[in-house]
């Protein structure tokens, strides 16, 4: 994709808001890709770029969201250092995980890191008296004002998921381009070989989860920012969150800048759809729209949409950016 | 002779019930090219792998420039200088065969820096002109010399090659020698693995023949074509005068 469109792309990204109702259902929709977007591109860094298939996000995730709104809540922290201390906190669980669940391949890591996830969500459920526990946790309301995040109308905050998307998306492209990114790439494809010609996979391993973990955390500051109210089963959940964040990166296609963005704003905007249409028809059919529509996404193109879409513009399949 | 780079000793390796490896020890001289030959299944590649870091020795030491190797991980030996290909070549088959050798470039240098000695390594093993092509879609003599090129990219002091001449003709063999021949110009001590009798004949200073992991013999190529053991377990009959 050429510099220009990129541009473009995010001009009118950037402008769309403006277009549609402030306090709009299409804007909170379209949030909550940009949100999505970002924790696909976070994952992307693990997932894609080392082919990692973490199934446990959530817990950084949820690990950021109650981290800085117990802080906001006990002392009145700004969401804004809640941020920095939600990716401190991120990067040490994800090291924390990523030590023990590192020598797994496959489905075990997978498992594992589902574990991890749901581990989180017990604990916090169970510790009650500092995370609210099944009940739940609000965000306090108080002045508006940038330095606490709270904002009039729905742009602003739309505004700040987008620009954490570029940040994330920045930071994926610079280890993509760079040195760690052609480490992961060769702990991807063989590992022995990599160990071989001096890649300390082991190191190159810690390094992407815990710079994916950080990030993942931070995005958890602004979903609580942005949802007010959240609970244990929401923000550790596994299809919630865990599988969800992977299925945007997967839809929109693995290891690629453009793929958990494209798959977010499918997928997203979908799964509303899907339940705003046909919630009120049947229990469980919009659920099942959506999974059915999902399957054939990926029957159609197990490599993502990404890679439909270049199979459409140059003939040879491999050619791709 | 002066201090060895690489000095082994009593290297036992068992696997399950088969002694793989059973107290071998050698030492290769700064810039010798040593050749290792033995049949298939006498222990060659896991005399490597030992060597390498990839698997952990029962016993015995190895020494490179006097540092011990034994139970440091593969990157840390190939750090300190001593790197190993692969036998049945373990490239990284969805990159370019540029990106494959860039990784080994890292070892020691930022992007930027690999990426052009990696075109000088292509440049060494003839590789030049593909840099551009997926490692996956080149042929067996092709990844072998990608192989060895990725290798040399680490700048190892002592390289490994584990049967890199195997499916290449002669030409191309030719070629390989010559390039190894170079590298020892340069500064660089090789162990080479390979069946192919006359190229080692021709290529090597000293050969160690081994089977059934133990060291048969050691000497000058002149002495292992003419050792009465390595000539019943290795060359067989047709090659007895």
């Amino acid at each position: 994709m050429s510099r220009a469109l990129v541009a473009l792309a995010l001009l009118a990204a950037a402008l769309l808001p403006l277009a549609l109702e402030s306090e709009g259902y299409a804007i909170h929709v379209l949030t909550l890709a940009l949100l999505f977007a970002a924790l696909g591109q976070a994952w992307n860094i693990v997932g894609g770029l080392a082919n990692q298939m973490s199934l446990g996000h959530a817990a950084f995730f949820g690990i950021g969201a109650y981290a800085a709104t117990i802080l906001q809540i006990r002392f009145g922290l700004s969401p804004w250092l809640g941020l920095v201390v939600a990716l401190a906190l991120g990067g040490l669980a994800a090291a924390l995980i990523s030590l023990p669940t590192m020598r797994l391949r496959g489905h075990y890591f997978a498992l594992a890191t589902l574990a991890c996830g749901e581990v989180m969500r017990v604990i916090a459920n169970t510790a009650a008296p500092l995370t609210g526990g099944p009940a739940g946790i609000s965000v306090p309301f108080g002045a508006e004002g940038v330095w606490m995040m709270r904002f009039e109308g729905g742009r602003p905050i739309y505004w700040l998921m987008l620009g954490a998307l570029v940040v994330v998306t920045v930071v994926f492209e610079v280890i993509r381009r760079g040195a760690l990114g052609y480490r992961l790439r060769a702990v991807r494809e063989n590992i022995a070989a990599a160990e071989a010609i001096g890649v300390d996979t082991a190191r190159v391993k810690l390094q992407a989860a815990v710079i994916s973990g950080a990030l993942t955390a931070a995005l958890g500051v602004l979903y609580a920012q942005f949802n007010f109210f959240f609970d244990p089963d929401t923000v550790f959940g596994v299809a919630s969150i865990s599988v969800r964040i992977a299925l945007m990166a997967i839809i929109g296609g693995i290891g690629t800048a453009a793929g958990p963005i494209l798959g977010a704003l499918i997928v997203i905007p979908l799964e509303e759809f899907a339940n705003a249409a046909l919630s009120d028809r049947a229990a469980g059919l919009s659920q099942l729209v959506y999974g059915a529509v999902l399957i054939a996404m990926v029957l159609v193109e197990p490599r993502g949409l990404m890679a439909l879409r270049f199979s459409w513009t140059f003939r040879p399949r491999r050619a791709s950016a | 002779m002066s201090a060895p780079i690489l000095s082994v000793s009593g290297l036992s390796k068992r696997f399950g019930g088969l002694q793989a490896l059973h107290d071998i020890s050698f030492d290769v001289a700064r810039t010798e090219i040593l050749g290792v030959i033995g049949p298939n299944g006498a222990g060659k590649t896991t005399l490597f792998n030992n060597l390498a870091g990839l698997h952990r020795p029962d016993a015995g030491t190895i020494m490179l420039d006097g540092v011990s190797l034994v139970g440091l991980k593969p990157h840390r030996i190939a750090g300190l200088g001593l790197t190993k290909t692969f036998q049945n070549v373990a490239l990284f088959a969805e990159s370019s065969v540029l990106d494959n050798v860039l990784i080994g470039g890292l070892l020691r240098h930022g992007v930027a820096e690999a990426r052009a000695f990696a075109l000088h390594c292509l440049e060494q093993v003839g590789l030049a002109g593909i840099a551009q092509k997926q490692a996956g879609e080149l042929s067996f003599p092709e990844r072998a010399r990608v192989e060895v090129a990725r290798a040399l990219a680490t700048q190892p002091k002592i390289l490994l090659l584990d049967e890199v001449m195997a499916a290449l003709n002669h030409a191309e063999m030719e070629a390989l020698m010559a390039l190894i021949r170079r590298l020892r110009e340069g500064g660089l001590t090789v162990i080479v693995i390979e069946h192919h009798m006359k190229a080692m004949l021709a290529l090597c200073d000293r050969i160690i023949a081994i089977s059934f992991g133990r060291k048969l013999a050691e000497g000058s190529p002149a002495e292992i074509a003419r050792h009465p053991e390595v000539v019943a377990a290795y060359l067989g009959r047709a090659h007895a005068v």
